[in-house]
């Protein structure tokens, strides 16, 4: 075999397995890139308290975290654990007052993403929107943790208001 | 009746097959030394890069000592040497003392290498056959090194790599001793001085831009396949074997073509085409890096010997000029180690956390229950936190998976999904290393289209 055509055969292999693997998506095979929390997240029509609740914990992960300028993955997984939360906010140097704010934040975005959507009535969504901005943290991370629980309660409580409200007004 | 050249052959084809192994033959123990001596990739990558590194300051002076003090009590000192540090790095606990150990083995080594191309040709008969000898035996100890090294690992321990070295040296000293000894007795060391001519500068450095590529590739396919897709060394060193078969290929190839320089860039060409396929891996899957592996392993085989043959051919003494060929090839492994590692280190850190967030993202999308994707991220993140900064194996934090099996069947794909978004940032990690790797291979080209004169 001729020195060249070892070259022009070796040049050949190398472009076809290359060419082969970039056809193949070689060049784009890497973890897919997380949302910024700050961009509105759409409601995807909800259906039942279930799905609410879904929507709700991630508007309300989404509102925290982009106060805190991290993603709403990252917040998820330390909102997760009391050990969790605590690395984290070693880590980014938060202290509980500036997570609770975040954390309130992101709940009223939460009632505000949710009253968008026609999932939560204007009447309910004002008294929790107030209420939302003056609870603990722990209660907070509660709210986030278990939103389904919250907005059951917050059906059972205000439901009946609600329905009263509604008599009254014109 | 004459004594038989071959038993003398043998063994010093071992002791350079040995010794060059050594280069190459922990890079599948390196996670298993990296977690058992609670290192990190960085300082771990020093078990390989020290040897290499004290390999390619001492070959020219140990082929220097071994003219002076004569090859066979060279190479038996040298393969005594070998054979001990090889004792210290079983032993060794830390890294520290396995570190300073593979130094020692390398200067060891390094005279028992020089020292044997001093003693080949009047064993062989020619120069050119003590060549071909010399750097077919080095070739076929590096290829087989990381695969030996993997079923050791895998089989008893990594310490039992460097425990196994030591009878094999003294088994491959002891023909060699005689030399020794008929040295010693006769006096006769250097029978004549001869000119030394100046080392091929552009062969050298081919080699050593070359050997930056090779090592790369395996040291980070290694990693790759065991840090990023969680083999073990044995799967992993069954892995890597598609690369000396293919060299065996490419060998044979090598005999059909006579210009040297040919094979050396169709060689460096194919060593590029392998590491940019692996760069480019369009999915996490053992069968897509075979392809690459085998480009990687003709391109070796094709170039070293060429290059090697290159920059021994016509020049005297033989030691001297293959001590320039290992100072090159091991000062090669060093650079593309030291260049590389901190890069794939910092890729590796940012494509878990990437990784990871895609995953936490995969879960908080899914449609199940937010209770249960709460505790679902939770669990991953526990998990995270066991494996302390390495990539996880995701399947535990599914466990026990829920009874229900509408939910279970939920579960299980988002346990498929995240999974793959860590095998996604595992694979990605690497690209911008191997793509590096193949720049070196392709600029290799350059002082191979340069090195025009070649004495053979």
């Amino acid at each position: 075999m001729s020195g060249r055509a070892l070259i022009a055969g070796s040049i050949v292999a190398s472009v076809l397995l290359v060419g082969a693997y970039l056809a193949a998506g070689g060049s784009s095979y890497e973890p897919e890139k997380v949302q910024d929390p700050c961009k509105p997240r759409e409601w995807t029509n909800p259906q039942g308290l279930g799905q609410i609740a879904n929507q709700f914990t991630i508007s309300a992960l989404d509102g925290a975290a982009c106060r805190l300028g991290v993603s709403r993955e990252t917040l998820a997984r330390a909102l997760a654990t009391p050990e969790a939360r605590e690395r984290f906010t070693r880590r980014y140097g938060i202290d509980d007052e500036k997570l609770a704010r975040a954390i309130r934040a992101g709940l009223v975005r939460a009632v505000d993403d949710a009253e968008e959507a026609g999932a939560l009535s204007p009447l309910l969504a004002v008294p929790l929107r107030e209420a939302l901005q003056r609870i603990p943290l722990e209660q907070a991370v509660e709210i986030v943790n278990d939103a389904q629980a919250f907005l059951g309660n917050v059906e059972s409580f205000l439901g009946p208001a609600q329905g009263i409200l509604e008599q009254l007004l014109p | 009746m004459p004594e038989s050249p071959r038993p003398r052959v043998a063994a010093l084809a071992l002791a350079v097959g040995l010794v060059l192994a050594d280069s190459s033959i922990v890079v599948l123990a390196l996670p298993e030394i990296y977690r058992e001596l609670d290192t990190s990739i960085a300082g771990v990558t020093w078990v390989l890069v020290s040897f290499n590194l004290v390999m390619a300051l001492a070959a020219v002076p140990a082929a220097l000592l071994a003219r002076r003090v004569g090859p066979g009590r060279a190479a038996s000192v040298g393969l005594a040497v070998f054979a001990g540090a090889g004792l210290a790095c079983g032993l060794a606990d830390e890294l520290s003392t396995l570190i300073v150990a593979r130094c020692v083995q390398a200067l060891g080594g390094a005279l028992a290498v020089t020292a044997a191309l001093e003693l080949l040709p009047a064993t062989v008969g020619s120069e050119r056959r003590a060549a071909t000898v010399w750097a077919g035996a080095g070739a076929t100890g590096a290829a087989l090194g990381p695969a030996v090294g993997g079923l050791l690992t895998e089989l008893v321990s990594w310490q039992s790599i460097f425990l196994l070295q030591v009878p094999v040296a003294l088994v491959a000293a002891v023909p060699i001793l005689a030399v020794a000894k008929h040295e010693a007795a006769t006096g006769v060391i250097e029978p004549e001085l001869r000119r030394t001519g100046r080392p091929h500068l552009w062969a050298n450095l081919a080699l050593a831009m070359v050997s930056a590529a090779i090592a790369a590739a395996l040291f980070l396919l290694v990693l790759l396949l065991i840090e990023g897709w969680r083999l073990s060394p044995i799967e992993a060193a069954l892995v890597v074997s598609a690369m000396p078969l293919a060299a065996i290929l490419g060998g044979r190839l090598a005999d059909n073509v006579p210009d040297a320089r040919s094979r050396a860039a169709a060689g460096a060409i194919l060593v590029s085409g392998g590491l940019a396929g692996l760069a480019f891996l369009p999915k996490a899957t053992i069968a897509l890096t075979l392809p690459p592996q085998v480009l990687v392993g003709i391109g070796l085989s094709l170039v070293l010997s060429a290059l090697t043959e290159t920059a021994l051919g016509g020049r005297a003494p033989q030691a001297i000029h293959g001590g320039w060929t290992i100072s090159s090839r091991h000062a090669g492994v060093v650079i593309g180690l030291l260049a590389l590692t901190p890069i794939f280190t910092a890729d590796i850190n940012q494509q878990r956390h990437d990784a990871i967030d895609a995953g936490t993202a995969v879960i908080l999308d899914s449609p199940v229950s937010p209770l249960l994707k709460l505790d679902l991220a939770e669990r991953v993140s526990e998990r995270l936190e066991e494996e302390r900064g390495k990539v996880p194996t995701i399947g535990p934090a599914f466990e026990p998976l829920p009874a229900d099996p509408v939910e279970r069947a939920e579960v299980e794909q988002l346990q498929g999904e995240l999974q793959d978004q860590l095998d996604r940032g595992a694979t990605h990690a690497f690209s911008t290393s191997f793509i590096l790797a193949a720049l070196l291979g392709l600029i290799a080209l350059l002082p191979i289209a340069l090195a025009r004169r070649v004495d053979l």
